[in-house]
């Protein structure tokens, strides 16, 4: 009997969706764990995910922020990908995430959860310029 | 395990003089487990003559489908053993949230689209959602998983002693994806396949047909090759074939599809395209074509 471990189709197929797109894209697993992220969001963070690699929550946190308004860290409970994963409910929030050069982006993030016959799959965070200040980015 | 291939088209029936030596019955695959239970992979028209080849006498037969698309349930009503009301049919199939198993494949046996209704059926039939954990008939545990295709659909994994046999019939596993750089839990049916003694997969489209099918729910011969390396299965035999390819023109794919085998390191002694008929045997690890 095989024992390879299978990720659920439906994140299979989100992850290949998301690859296409040029829209920056997040993808979390039922846990929470950030299982991907497509080119467009690698540009964004400045580091690609085939170089940063599957992290825990607390961990992609601390890395790429998120802020909010007044620079302060958002909690992780409050993050977007969370609430869709947790609540199985669509969450939306303006942020402002730091790449590794240290350039913040001022985003708009809606995430929606993966609801199947069996659960919940995990969820998917796409990031849009935030247009409150003309455009998605500020020196740091 | 015995595994004999009783219809390997796919979407239509194709029979004629074109089509006498590959097939042009739909998906069935007949198993025979060490145990002697008997299973049946999909329900397409190759079942009726499945059914033809069962003794009339008691049994219990299952009847595992990947999904519901015609090719692959149209057999069901000509299927002799579910005539006989000394005979136990299990059918087993993917969960949907819209309706039971039993009330979808109700929308094909009953009118109008067939003389019989599910509850006229003389046999002794019950419907079952496949389970997400493994389970066991007679001398074999069975897994299922939710493989790329249109609509819910399964890859079925049957082991049984120390011999496998994977069975992905309608698949596209490369839609929007590169499969020889994609990490290996990230390819759609990799857990069923991996290592099997058997591997049955799509292999619908040639090459050169694919563009024009993108999303269509199946492989590429290439896509069905890389595929089966990476999962390590010992021999692969492509199904599915697309009706409109004729004995003359699988010959020439087959011949093809080894070149490209032998050019990703495979033996090519391991890879042939599927006949109806055509019976294998698994014991331990080493299977064996008998015909």
């Amino acid at each position: 009997m095989s024992f390879v471990t299978q990720r659920p189709l439906e994140l299979i197929l989100a992850r290949n969706l998301m690859s296409a797109l040029s829209t920056p894209a997040f993808l979390v697993d039922e846990g929470g764990l950030l299982v991907f992220y497509n080119e467009a969001a690698g540009m964004l963070l400045g580091k690609r995910f085939e170089e940063l690699g599957t992290v825990g929550p607390q961990e992609w946190g601390s890395l790429f922020g998120p802020f909010d308004e007044s620079g302060e860290p958002i909690p992780y409970d409050e993050l977007p990908l969370v609430r869709a994963v947790r609540a199985g409910r669509p969450a939306h929030a303006e942020l402002t995430v730091r790449s590794t050069d240290g350039t913040q982006h001022e985003v708009e993030v809606s995430a929606f959860p993966i609801l199947t016959a069996h659960g919940s799959q995990g969820a998917i965070a796409v990031f849009w310029p935030s247009l409150r200040n003309g455009n998605g980015a500020q020196p740091a | 395990m015995k595994v004999k291939l009783w219809g390997t088209r796919g979407s239509i029936p194709a029979p004629g003089p074109e089509t006498i030596r590959y097939g042009g019955n739909t998906s069935c695959v007949g198993v025979t487990l060490s145990d002697g239970s008997m299973l049946a992979l999909d329900a397409g028209t190759g079942i009726r003559c499945l059914g033809l080849a069962q003794p009339d006498e008691p049994a219990r037969l299952h009847i595992l489908l990947t999904h519901l698309h015609l090719d692959h349930i149209q057999g069901l009503v000509f299927f002799a053993p579910a005539f006989r009301p000394q005979t136990e049919i299990v059918i087993w199939g993917p969960a949907s949230s819209e309706a039971s198993l039993r009330d979808r494949i109700a929308r094909y046996i009953s009118a109008p689209l067939s003389p019989v209704e599910v509850r006229e059926l003389p046999c002794d039939v019950s419907f079952r959602h496949c389970p997400e954990s493994e389970w066991e008939i007679g001398s074999a545990r069975i897994r299922s998983a939710s493989v790329s295709h249109r609509g819910p659909t399964l890859g079925y994994r049957i082991d049984d002693g120390d011999s496998s046999l994977a069975y992905i019939p309608d698949h596209e596993p490369a839609l929007g994806a590169d499969l020889d750089e994609l990490e290996e839990d990230w390819i759609s049916g990799f857990a069923l396949a991996k290592d099997a003694s058997l591997l049955i997969h799509d292999g619908q489209y040639t090459d050169a047909e694919y563009p024009d099918h993108v999303g269509w729910g199946h492989s590429a011969t290439s896509h069905a090759l890389s595929f089966a390396r990476r999962t390590g299965a010992e021999r692969t035999v492509l199904f599915h074939h697309d009706p409109l390819h004729s004995d003359e023109q699988l010959d020439g794919l087959a011949v093809e599809a080894r070149e490209q085998w032998v050019a990703l390191g495979g033996d090519p002694a391991t890879l042939e395209l599927a006949a109806e008929r055509a019976e294998y045997e698994l014991p331990a690890r080493a299977p064996s074509a008998l015909v």
